[in-house]
Protein backbone atom coordinates (compact mmCIF):
# COMPACT_ATOMS: atom_id res chain seq x y z
CA UNK A 1 0.00 0.00 0.00
CA UNK A 2 0.99 3.56 -0.41
CA UNK A 3 0.37 6.25 2.18
CA UNK A 4 0.79 9.80 0.96
CA UNK A 5 2.28 12.20 3.43
CA UNK A 6 -0.12 15.09 3.40
CA UNK A 7 0.93 18.58 4.28
CA UNK A 8 -1.34 21.55 4.22
CA UNK A 9 1.10 23.91 5.91
CA UNK A 10 2.22 25.51 2.70
CA UNK A 11 5.63 26.97 2.09
CA UNK A 12 7.69 27.16 5.27
CA UNK A 13 4.82 27.99 7.56
CA UNK A 14 4.46 24.74 9.40
CA UNK A 15 3.19 25.40 12.95
CA UNK A 16 6.11 25.09 15.30
CA UNK A 17 5.80 22.79 18.28
CA UNK A 18 8.14 22.74 21.25
CA UNK A 19 9.82 19.99 23.22
CA UNK A 20 10.77 20.14 26.86
CA UNK A 21 13.01 17.17 27.49
CA UNK A 22 14.34 15.89 30.76
CA UNK A 23 15.99 12.78 32.11
CA UNK A 24 13.93 10.33 34.05
CA UNK A 25 10.25 10.37 34.65
CA UNK A 26 7.89 12.87 36.11
CA UNK A 27 5.54 11.05 38.37
CA UNK A 28 2.21 12.35 39.46
CA UNK A 29 1.16 11.63 42.99
CA UNK A 30 -1.57 9.00 43.13
CA UNK A 31 -4.17 11.42 44.39
CA UNK A 32 -3.86 13.41 41.17
CA UNK A 33 -3.56 10.54 38.68
CA UNK A 34 -7.15 10.96 37.57
CA UNK A 35 -7.07 14.73 37.47
CA UNK A 36 -4.25 15.59 35.13
CA UNK A 37 -6.09 18.22 33.10
CA UNK A 38 -4.36 21.52 33.60
CA UNK A 39 -2.39 20.14 36.51
CA UNK A 40 0.80 22.13 36.78
CA UNK A 41 4.00 20.18 36.20
CA UNK A 42 6.43 22.91 37.00
CA UNK A 43 7.74 26.37 36.29
CA UNK A 44 9.98 26.99 33.33
CA UNK A 45 12.21 29.96 33.96
CA UNK A 46 14.73 31.89 31.89
CA UNK A 47 16.88 33.64 34.49
CA UNK A 48 19.02 35.71 32.09
CA UNK A 49 19.19 36.81 28.51
CA UNK A 50 21.09 33.67 27.64
CA UNK A 51 19.30 30.57 26.42
CA UNK A 52 19.68 28.88 29.78
CA UNK A 53 16.65 27.65 31.61
CA UNK A 54 15.58 26.14 34.85
CA UNK A 55 12.62 23.89 35.32
CA UNK A 56 11.28 23.59 38.80
CA UNK A 57 9.25 20.47 39.42
CA UNK A 58 8.06 19.96 42.95
CA UNK A 59 11.07 20.83 45.04
CA UNK A 60 13.54 19.77 42.40
CA UNK A 61 15.25 22.19 40.11
CA UNK A 62 16.67 21.20 36.76
CA UNK A 63 18.94 23.36 34.69
CA UNK A 64 19.29 23.14 30.98
CA UNK A 65 19.36 25.11 27.80
CA UNK A 66 17.53 25.67 24.57
CA UNK A 67 19.22 23.90 21.68
CA UNK A 68 18.28 23.65 18.03
CA UNK A 69 17.47 20.16 16.79
CA UNK A 70 20.20 18.67 14.61
CA UNK A 71 17.48 17.71 12.18
CA UNK A 72 13.92 18.98 12.37
CA UNK A 73 11.21 16.67 13.68
CA UNK A 74 7.89 16.52 11.91
CA UNK A 75 4.77 15.99 13.96
CA UNK A 76 2.60 13.56 12.01
CA UNK A 77 -0.99 12.70 12.72
CA UNK A 78 -2.20 9.30 11.67
CA UNK A 79 -5.76 9.23 10.45
CA UNK A 80 -7.56 6.02 9.74
CA UNK A 81 -10.26 6.22 7.17
CA UNK A 82 -12.53 3.24 7.45
CA UNK A 83 -13.58 2.05 4.06
CA UNK A 84 -17.04 0.56 3.60
CA UNK A 85 -15.87 -1.25 0.50
CA UNK A 86 -14.04 -3.92 2.41
CA UNK A 87 -16.28 -6.81 3.29
CA UNK A 88 -13.91 -9.07 5.16
CA UNK A 89 -12.85 -6.25 7.38
CA UNK A 90 -11.49 -7.15 10.75
CA UNK A 91 -11.81 -4.36 13.24
CA UNK A 92 -9.96 -5.93 16.09
CA UNK A 93 -7.04 -3.54 15.99
CA UNK A 94 -7.23 0.03 14.92
CA UNK A 95 -3.48 0.19 14.50
CA UNK A 96 -3.73 -2.43 11.81
CA UNK A 97 -2.96 -1.11 8.38
CA UNK A 98 -4.76 -3.97 6.66
CA UNK A 99 -8.35 -3.10 6.32
CA UNK A 100 -8.69 0.65 6.27
CA UNK A 101 -6.90 3.42 4.53
CA UNK A 102 -4.39 5.38 6.52
CA UNK A 103 -3.45 8.97 5.99
CA UNK A 104 -0.54 10.76 7.55
CA UNK A 105 -0.73 14.47 7.86
CA UNK A 106 2.04 16.82 8.84
CA UNK A 107 0.60 19.01 11.58
CA UNK A 108 3.72 20.59 12.96
CA UNK A 109 7.46 20.86 13.00
CA UNK A 110 9.90 20.90 15.88
CA UNK A 111 13.12 22.82 15.44
CA UNK A 112 14.14 23.55 19.02
CA UNK A 113 13.94 21.86 22.34
CA UNK A 114 14.72 22.86 25.84
CA UNK A 115 16.87 20.07 27.18
CA UNK A 116 17.55 19.38 30.83
CA UNK A 117 20.28 16.85 30.98
CA UNK A 118 21.51 17.36 34.49
CA UNK A 119 20.34 15.62 37.57
CA UNK A 120 17.81 17.54 39.59
CA UNK A 121 18.98 19.71 42.42
CA UNK A 122 16.91 19.60 45.57
CA UNK A 123 15.59 22.95 46.67
CA UNK A 124 15.75 23.82 50.34
CA UNK A 125 12.43 25.49 50.52
CA UNK A 126 9.64 23.13 49.91
CA UNK A 127 6.83 24.37 47.70
CA UNK A 128 3.59 22.50 47.88
CA UNK A 129 3.20 20.75 44.59
CA UNK A 130 1.19 17.72 43.64
CA UNK A 131 3.83 16.66 41.15
CA UNK A 132 7.17 15.17 41.98
CA UNK A 133 10.10 14.29 39.84
CA UNK A 134 11.49 10.83 40.15
CA UNK A 135 14.94 10.05 38.83
CA UNK A 136 15.74 6.63 37.51
CA UNK A 137 18.83 6.60 39.72
CA UNK A 138 18.09 5.80 43.31
CA UNK A 139 20.27 8.50 44.82
CA UNK A 140 18.06 11.32 43.71
CA UNK A 141 14.78 9.59 44.15
CA UNK A 142 14.11 11.75 47.15
CA UNK A 143 11.21 10.42 49.08
CA UNK A 144 8.31 12.76 49.09
CA UNK A 145 5.55 10.74 50.57
CA UNK A 146 3.89 13.08 53.00
CA UNK A 147 1.76 15.74 51.37
CA UNK B 1 -16.04 32.75 33.02
CA UNK B 2 -13.89 32.19 29.96
CA UNK B 3 -12.42 35.38 28.72
CA UNK B 4 -10.78 36.03 25.42
CA UNK B 5 -7.09 35.33 25.49
CA UNK B 6 -5.23 38.56 25.77
CA UNK B 7 -2.88 39.06 22.84
CA UNK B 8 -0.22 40.40 25.18
CA UNK B 9 0.18 36.90 26.50
CA UNK B 10 1.53 33.95 24.62
CA UNK B 11 0.45 30.38 25.06
CA UNK B 12 1.55 26.97 23.92
CA UNK B 13 4.76 26.25 22.03
CA UNK B 14 5.29 29.94 21.33
CA UNK B 15 5.30 30.69 25.00
CA UNK B 16 7.95 28.03 25.63
CA UNK B 17 10.19 29.11 22.79
CA UNK B 18 9.97 32.83 23.42
CA UNK B 19 10.22 33.26 27.15
CA UNK B 20 11.57 36.76 27.73
CA UNK B 21 14.73 36.98 29.84
CA UNK B 22 14.15 37.10 33.59
CA UNK B 23 10.72 35.60 33.43
CA UNK B 24 9.02 32.26 33.72
CA UNK B 25 5.96 30.39 32.62
CA UNK B 26 4.02 27.58 34.18
CA UNK B 27 4.04 24.23 32.37
CA UNK B 28 0.94 22.13 32.90
CA UNK B 29 -0.69 19.02 31.58
CA UNK B 30 -2.83 19.80 28.59
CA UNK B 31 -6.59 19.34 28.99
CA UNK B 32 -6.26 16.71 26.25
CA UNK B 33 -3.12 15.11 27.68
CA UNK B 34 -2.88 11.45 26.85
CA UNK B 35 -0.95 8.78 24.94
CA UNK B 36 -2.07 10.17 21.54
CA UNK B 37 -0.72 7.13 19.70
CA UNK B 38 -1.79 8.72 16.44
CA UNK B 39 0.84 11.43 16.86
CA UNK B 40 4.25 10.44 15.54
CA UNK B 41 7.55 12.25 15.38
CA UNK B 42 9.60 11.87 12.24
CA UNK B 43 13.17 13.10 12.11
CA UNK B 44 13.90 14.47 8.70
CA UNK B 45 16.83 15.94 6.89
CA UNK B 46 16.38 19.65 6.25
CA UNK B 47 16.90 19.00 2.54
CA UNK B 48 13.86 16.72 2.42
CA UNK B 49 11.53 19.34 3.85
CA UNK B 50 10.56 20.87 0.49
CA UNK B 51 9.55 17.40 -0.71
CA UNK B 52 7.30 17.02 2.31
CA UNK B 53 5.79 20.46 1.99
CA UNK B 54 5.04 19.89 -1.67
CA UNK B 55 3.56 16.49 -0.83
CA UNK B 56 5.98 14.46 -2.88
CA UNK B 57 6.66 11.95 -0.14
CA UNK B 58 4.89 8.70 0.61
CA UNK B 59 5.22 5.60 2.72
CA UNK B 60 5.25 2.32 0.88
CA UNK B 61 5.00 -1.28 1.94
CA UNK B 62 2.66 -4.21 2.34
CA UNK B 63 1.36 -5.01 5.79
CA UNK B 64 3.95 -7.74 6.27
CA UNK B 65 6.85 -5.44 5.38
CA UNK B 66 8.50 -2.64 7.31
CA UNK B 67 7.33 0.59 5.75
CA UNK B 68 9.78 2.71 3.81
CA UNK B 69 9.56 6.37 3.04
CA UNK B 70 9.98 7.37 -0.60
CA UNK B 71 10.73 10.73 -2.05
CA UNK B 72 10.64 11.15 -5.82
CA UNK B 73 14.12 9.70 -6.18
CA UNK B 74 15.16 7.92 -2.99
CA UNK B 75 14.05 5.23 -0.57
CA UNK B 76 14.51 5.39 3.20
CA UNK B 77 14.01 2.76 5.85
CA UNK B 78 12.13 3.98 8.90
CA UNK B 79 13.63 3.16 12.26
CA UNK B 80 11.93 3.79 15.56
CA UNK B 81 14.37 5.11 18.12
CA UNK B 82 13.09 5.03 21.65
CA UNK B 83 14.22 7.29 24.45
CA UNK B 84 14.24 6.94 28.20
CA UNK B 85 14.03 10.69 28.62
CA UNK B 86 10.74 12.39 29.19
CA UNK B 87 10.01 14.23 25.96
CA UNK B 88 7.16 16.65 26.59
CA UNK B 89 5.38 17.74 23.46
CA UNK B 90 3.93 21.21 23.54
CA UNK B 91 1.62 22.11 20.66
CA UNK B 92 1.04 25.66 19.48
CA UNK B 93 -1.91 27.33 21.16
CA UNK B 94 -4.15 27.11 18.11
CA UNK B 95 -3.85 23.35 17.80
CA UNK B 96 -5.67 20.99 20.17
CA UNK B 97 -7.21 24.04 21.78
CA UNK B 98 -10.13 23.62 24.10
CA UNK B 99 -12.18 26.26 25.76
CA UNK B 100 -11.00 25.72 29.26
CA UNK B 101 -12.05 27.55 32.33
CA UNK B 102 -9.09 26.61 34.39
CA UNK B 103 -6.71 28.50 32.21
CA UNK B 104 -5.80 31.99 33.17
CA UNK B 105 -5.87 34.15 30.05
CA UNK B 106 -3.92 36.85 31.83
CA UNK B 107 -0.60 35.03 31.77
CA UNK B 108 1.87 33.18 29.62
CA UNK B 109 1.48 29.44 29.88
CA UNK B 110 2.07 26.24 28.01
CA UNK B 111 0.79 22.75 28.32
CA UNK B 112 2.08 19.30 27.48
CA UNK B 113 -0.09 17.19 25.19
CA UNK B 114 1.92 14.00 25.14
CA UNK B 115 5.10 12.38 26.36
CA UNK B 116 6.77 11.08 23.21
CA UNK B 117 8.26 7.61 23.61
CA UNK B 118 10.74 8.21 20.80
CA UNK B 119 11.13 9.32 17.24
CA UNK B 120 11.26 7.78 13.81
CA UNK B 121 14.48 8.19 11.91
CA UNK B 122 15.24 7.68 8.24
CA UNK B 123 18.11 5.68 6.80
CA UNK B 124 18.65 5.73 3.08
CA UNK B 125 18.41 2.25 1.62
CA UNK B 126 18.58 0.60 -1.77
CA UNK B 127 15.17 0.12 -3.36
CA UNK B 128 13.68 -3.36 -2.99
CA UNK B 129 13.81 -4.17 -6.66
CA UNK B 130 13.82 -7.97 -6.47
CA UNK B 131 10.15 -7.84 -5.63
CA UNK B 132 9.50 -6.01 -8.90
CA UNK B 133 11.36 -8.67 -10.82
CA UNK B 134 9.31 -11.33 -9.07
CA UNK B 135 5.99 -9.62 -9.77
CA UNK B 136 6.68 -9.02 -13.44
CA UNK B 137 7.97 -12.56 -13.93
CA UNK B 138 4.66 -14.02 -12.76
CA UNK B 139 3.08 -13.47 -16.11
CA UNK B 140 5.44 -12.56 -18.93
CA UNK B 141 4.09 -11.45 -22.26
CA UNK B 142 4.22 -14.39 -24.64
CA UNK B 143 3.72 -14.82 -28.30
CA UNK B 144 0.50 -16.73 -28.01
CA UNK B 145 -1.11 -14.33 -25.60
CA UNK B 146 -4.65 -13.60 -26.71
CA UNK B 147 -5.24 -9.93 -26.33
CA UNK B 148 -7.83 -8.63 -23.90
CA UNK B 149 -7.78 -11.76 -21.78
CA UNK B 150 -6.22 -10.71 -18.55
CA UNK B 151 -5.64 -13.14 -15.80
CA UNK B 152 -3.66 -12.74 -12.65
CA UNK B 153 -0.15 -11.44 -12.31
CA UNK B 154 -0.66 -8.18 -14.16
CA UNK B 155 0.32 -4.89 -12.67
CA UNK B 156 -0.38 -1.28 -13.48
CA UNK B 157 1.89 1.51 -12.29
CA UNK B 158 -0.20 2.09 -9.15
CA UNK B 159 -0.16 -1.60 -8.34
CA UNK B 160 3.62 -1.47 -8.49
CA UNK B 161 3.96 1.57 -6.23
CA UNK B 162 1.61 -0.24 -3.84
CA UNK B 163 3.74 -3.35 -3.76
CA UNK B 164 7.33 -2.38 -4.47
CA UNK B 165 9.34 -0.45 -1.92
CA UNK B 166 11.06 1.97 -4.23
CA UNK B 167 10.75 5.61 -5.16
CA UNK B 168 9.12 6.55 -8.46
CA UNK B 169 12.46 7.26 -10.11
CA UNK B 170 14.04 4.08 -8.84
CA UNK B 171 11.01 2.14 -10.00
CA UNK B 172 11.15 3.66 -13.48
CA UNK B 173 14.85 2.98 -13.83
CA UNK B 174 14.38 -0.60 -12.62
CA UNK B 175 11.63 -1.10 -15.21
CA UNK B 176 14.10 0.12 -17.84
CA UNK B 177 16.80 -2.26 -16.64
CA UNK B 178 14.32 -5.12 -16.76
CA UNK B 179 13.31 -4.05 -20.27
CA UNK B 180 9.71 -3.91 -19.12
CA UNK B 181 7.13 -2.26 -21.31
CA UNK B 182 3.68 -0.85 -20.63
CA UNK B 183 1.11 -2.75 -22.68
CA UNK B 184 -2.52 -1.71 -22.37
CA UNK B 185 -1.75 -0.07 -19.05
CA UNK B 186 0.06 -3.06 -17.59
CA UNK B 187 3.82 -3.28 -17.06
CA UNK B 188 5.12 -6.47 -18.62
CA UNK B 189 8.36 -8.28 -19.25
CA UNK B 190 8.40 -9.83 -22.71
CA UNK B 191 9.16 -13.51 -22.84
CA UNK B 192 12.69 -14.16 -24.09
CA UNK B 193 11.55 -16.44 -26.93
CA UNK B 194 9.13 -13.82 -28.10
CA UNK B 195 11.85 -11.16 -28.10
CA UNK B 196 13.99 -13.53 -30.09
CA UNK B 197 11.26 -14.02 -32.63
CA UNK B 198 10.65 -10.31 -33.15
CA UNK B 199 14.34 -9.43 -33.27
CA UNK B 200 14.97 -12.14 -35.85
CA UNK B 201 12.03 -10.84 -37.85
CA UNK B 202 13.38 -7.32 -37.66
CA UNK B 203 16.81 -8.40 -38.86
CA UNK B 204 15.23 -10.53 -41.57
CA UNK B 205 13.06 -7.65 -42.79
CA UNK B 206 16.06 -5.36 -42.88
CA UNK B 207 17.88 -7.90 -45.03
CA UNK B 208 14.94 -8.24 -47.42
CA UNK B 209 14.44 -4.48 -47.70
CA UNK B 210 18.12 -3.73 -47.84
CA UNK B 211 17.97 -1.50 -44.76
CA UNK B 212 21.16 -0.77 -42.87
CA UNK B 213 21.05 -1.96 -39.27
CA UNK B 214 22.75 1.30 -38.36
CA UNK B 215 20.06 3.50 -39.89
CA UNK B 216 16.62 2.02 -39.46
CA UNK B 217 13.66 4.22 -40.18
CA UNK B 218 11.33 3.84 -37.22
CA UNK B 219 8.07 4.03 -39.20
CA UNK B 220 9.22 1.56 -41.85
CA UNK B 221 10.49 -0.94 -39.30
CA UNK B 222 7.43 -0.72 -37.09
CA UNK B 223 5.05 -0.98 -40.07
CA UNK B 224 6.86 -4.03 -41.41
CA UNK B 225 6.67 -5.74 -38.01
CA UNK B 226 3.00 -4.86 -37.60
CA UNK B 227 2.38 -6.51 -40.98
CA UNK B 228 4.08 -9.62 -39.62
CA UNK B 229 1.60 -9.73 -36.79
CA UNK B 230 3.43 -7.94 -33.99
CA UNK B 231 1.78 -5.17 -32.07
CA UNK B 232 2.96 -1.63 -32.54
CA UNK B 233 3.98 -1.34 -28.87
CA UNK B 234 6.09 -4.48 -29.01
CA UNK B 235 7.67 -3.47 -32.30
CA UNK B 236 8.67 -0.15 -30.82
CA UNK B 237 9.86 -1.84 -27.65
CA UNK B 238 12.14 -4.09 -29.74
CA UNK B 239 13.87 -0.99 -31.13
CA UNK B 240 14.26 0.39 -27.60
CA UNK B 241 15.73 -2.81 -26.23
CA UNK B 242 18.18 -3.58 -29.02
CA UNK B 243 18.85 -0.19 -30.50
CA UNK B 244 19.16 3.48 -29.82
CA UNK B 245 18.14 6.57 -31.68
CA UNK B 246 20.84 8.02 -33.88
CA UNK B 247 21.04 11.72 -34.61
CA UNK B 248 17.99 11.55 -36.83
CA UNK B 249 14.50 12.16 -35.48
CA UNK B 250 13.20 8.65 -35.92
CA UNK B 251 16.23 6.79 -37.13
CA UNK B 252 17.47 3.90 -35.05
CA UNK B 253 20.68 1.94 -35.05
CA UNK B 254 20.88 -1.55 -33.59
CA UNK B 255 23.39 -1.84 -30.79
CA UNK B 256 26.00 -4.41 -31.73
CA UNK B 257 26.74 -5.48 -28.18
CA UNK B 258 23.12 -5.85 -27.10
CA UNK B 259 22.22 -7.81 -30.22
CA UNK B 260 25.25 -10.08 -29.92
CA UNK B 261 24.59 -10.70 -26.21
CA UNK B 262 21.02 -11.60 -27.09
CA UNK B 263 22.19 -14.31 -29.48
CA UNK B 264 24.81 -15.61 -27.06
CA UNK B 265 22.14 -16.01 -24.38
CA UNK B 266 19.92 -17.83 -26.83
CA UNK B 267 22.66 -20.29 -27.79
CA UNK B 268 23.70 -21.03 -24.22
CA UNK B 269 20.15 -21.43 -23.00
CA UNK B 270 19.50 -24.14 -25.59
CA UNK B 271 22.90 -25.86 -25.40
CA UNK B 272 23.80 -25.40 -21.75
CA UNK B 273 27.52 -25.78 -21.15
CA UNK B 274 29.58 -25.57 -24.37
CA UNK B 275 33.18 -25.93 -25.38
CA UNK B 276 34.57 -22.46 -25.90
CA UNK B 277 35.50 -23.02 -29.56
CA UNK B 278 32.13 -24.46 -30.56
CA UNK B 279 30.34 -21.67 -28.75
CA UNK B 280 32.36 -18.92 -30.44
CA UNK B 281 31.77 -20.54 -33.82
CA UNK B 282 28.06 -20.89 -33.28
CA UNK B 283 27.79 -17.38 -31.92
CA UNK B 284 29.60 -15.75 -34.83
CA UNK B 285 27.35 -17.71 -37.18
CA UNK B 286 24.13 -16.58 -35.45
CA UNK B 287 24.63 -12.82 -35.28
CA UNK B 288 23.51 -10.67 -38.24
CA UNK B 289 26.05 -9.98 -40.96
CA UNK B 290 28.29 -7.04 -40.27
CA UNK B 291 28.28 -7.58 -36.54
CA UNK B 292 31.45 -8.87 -34.93
CA UNK B 293 31.32 -10.85 -31.73
CA UNK B 294 33.93 -10.49 -29.07
CA UNK B 295 34.12 -12.40 -25.81
CA UNK B 296 34.39 -9.20 -23.76
CA UNK B 297 30.77 -8.47 -24.63
CA UNK B 298 29.78 -11.31 -22.34
CA UNK B 299 31.08 -9.84 -19.08
CA UNK B 300 28.46 -10.56 -16.46
CA UNK B 301 26.68 -12.92 -18.84
CA UNK B 302 28.81 -16.07 -18.94
CA UNK B 303 31.36 -17.90 -16.85
CA UNK B 304 34.27 -19.94 -18.14
CA UNK B 305 35.26 -23.20 -16.52
CA UNK B 306 38.56 -24.93 -17.21
CA UNK B 307 38.39 -28.72 -17.31
CA UNK B 308 41.82 -30.06 -18.18
CA UNK B 309 42.95 -28.16 -21.22
CA UNK B 310 39.40 -27.49 -22.33
CA UNK B 311 37.58 -24.23 -21.59
CA UNK B 312 33.85 -24.55 -21.18
CA UNK B 313 31.44 -21.66 -21.20
CA UNK B 314 27.98 -21.43 -19.69
CA UNK B 315 25.38 -18.75 -19.14
CA UNK B 316 25.32 -16.97 -15.79
CA UNK B 317 23.66 -13.62 -16.19
CA UNK B 318 23.97 -10.89 -13.62
CA UNK B 319 20.40 -9.88 -14.46
CA UNK B 320 19.17 -13.18 -13.05
CA UNK B 321 20.83 -12.62 -9.68
CA UNK B 322 19.30 -11.05 -6.57
CA UNK B 323 19.89 -7.33 -6.31
CA UNK B 324 20.38 -7.05 -2.58
CA UNK B 325 24.03 -7.55 -1.64
CA UNK B 326 23.68 -10.32 0.95
CA UNK B 327 21.70 -12.57 -1.36
CA UNK B 328 23.83 -11.61 -4.35
CA UNK B 329 27.09 -12.63 -2.68
CA UNK B 330 25.60 -15.78 -1.28
CA UNK B 331 24.40 -16.76 -4.78
CA UNK B 332 27.83 -15.94 -6.23
CA UNK B 333 29.69 -18.05 -3.69
CA UNK B 334 27.22 -20.84 -4.23
CA UNK B 335 28.23 -20.78 -7.89
CA UNK B 336 31.93 -20.62 -7.16
CA UNK B 337 33.77 -20.73 -3.91
CA UNK B 338 36.66 -18.58 -5.19
CA UNK B 339 36.47 -15.58 -7.45
CA UNK B 340 39.15 -13.61 -9.29
CA UNK B 341 38.57 -9.90 -9.26
CA UNK B 342 38.29 -9.93 -13.05
CA UNK B 343 35.44 -12.44 -12.92
CA UNK B 344 33.77 -11.04 -9.83
CA UNK B 345 33.65 -7.41 -10.80
CA UNK B 346 30.98 -7.67 -13.54
CA UNK B 347 28.70 -9.42 -11.06
CA UNK B 348 28.84 -6.80 -8.35
CA UNK B 349 29.39 -3.46 -10.07
CA UNK B 350 25.65 -2.80 -10.30
CA UNK B 351 25.17 -3.20 -6.55
CA UNK B 352 24.60 0.02 -4.79
CA UNK B 353 24.12 0.38 -1.10
CA UNK B 354 23.74 3.91 0.22
CA UNK B 355 26.62 4.77 2.48
CA UNK B 356 28.72 1.81 1.43
CA UNK B 357 31.42 1.95 -1.25
CA UNK B 358 32.19 -1.05 -3.41
CA UNK B 359 35.28 -1.64 -1.28
CA UNK B 360 33.05 -1.56 1.77
CA UNK B 361 30.80 -4.15 0.15
CA UNK B 362 33.75 -6.45 -0.53
CA UNK B 363 34.97 -6.01 3.00
CA UNK B 364 31.57 -6.86 4.39
CA UNK B 365 30.74 -9.87 2.27
CA UNK B 366 34.04 -11.39 1.14
CA UNK B 367 37.40 -12.47 2.43
CA UNK B 368 40.26 -11.30 0.32
CA UNK B 369 43.40 -13.40 0.01
CA UNK B 370 46.54 -12.67 -1.89
CA UNK B 371 49.00 -15.56 -1.80
CA UNK B 372 51.95 -13.41 -2.87
CA UNK B 373 52.36 -9.68 -3.20
CA UNK B 374 52.16 -9.65 -6.98
CA UNK B 375 49.52 -12.27 -7.47
CA UNK B 376 45.90 -11.45 -8.19
CA UNK B 377 43.66 -11.27 -5.10
CA UNK B 378 41.12 -14.04 -4.65
CA UNK B 379 37.74 -13.52 -2.99
CA UNK B 380 36.02 -16.16 -0.89
CA UNK B 381 32.92 -16.14 1.26
CA UNK B 382 33.06 -14.63 4.71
Amino acid sequence: MEIKLKCSCGEASCPEWAIIELQGVVEVQPAFQERLRNLQIGILCRPSSQENYTFTVGYHELSGSKIPMKKPLLVLKKKIIKSDMEIDQKDDDDDDLNSSRVELEVIGIIRQRILFKTRPKALITKPQSPVKKKKATASVAIVEKQT
Amino acid sequence: MTEKTDSRFTKGADAVLSIPPNSSIPIAYHPLFGPHNDLLLLELDEKLLPDVINQRVSLRGQSDEDAVLCTQSKTYAIKFVGTSNSVFLVPPSDQFSVNEEGEDPESNAASVLKVAPGTMELVEVAPRIDKLKLLLSENTYKFDEVNEIYDSGLYQWDDLTDRVQASDEELRSALRVLSAVEINGYWRIIDQKYMDRILSMLINNSLLNDWSLNALNEDEVVESLVKDGFSRVIAHHCLEVYGSKTNGESVWGLDEKRVCVHFARGILSSFGKMKMESFMEEWARKVPGGMVVSFEMLEGEVLVEKLGIQSWVYGFSVSSLPSDPANRFSRLFQERSKWDWKDLHPYIRDLSVPGLTSDGLLLKYTRRTQPTANSEPVFTAR
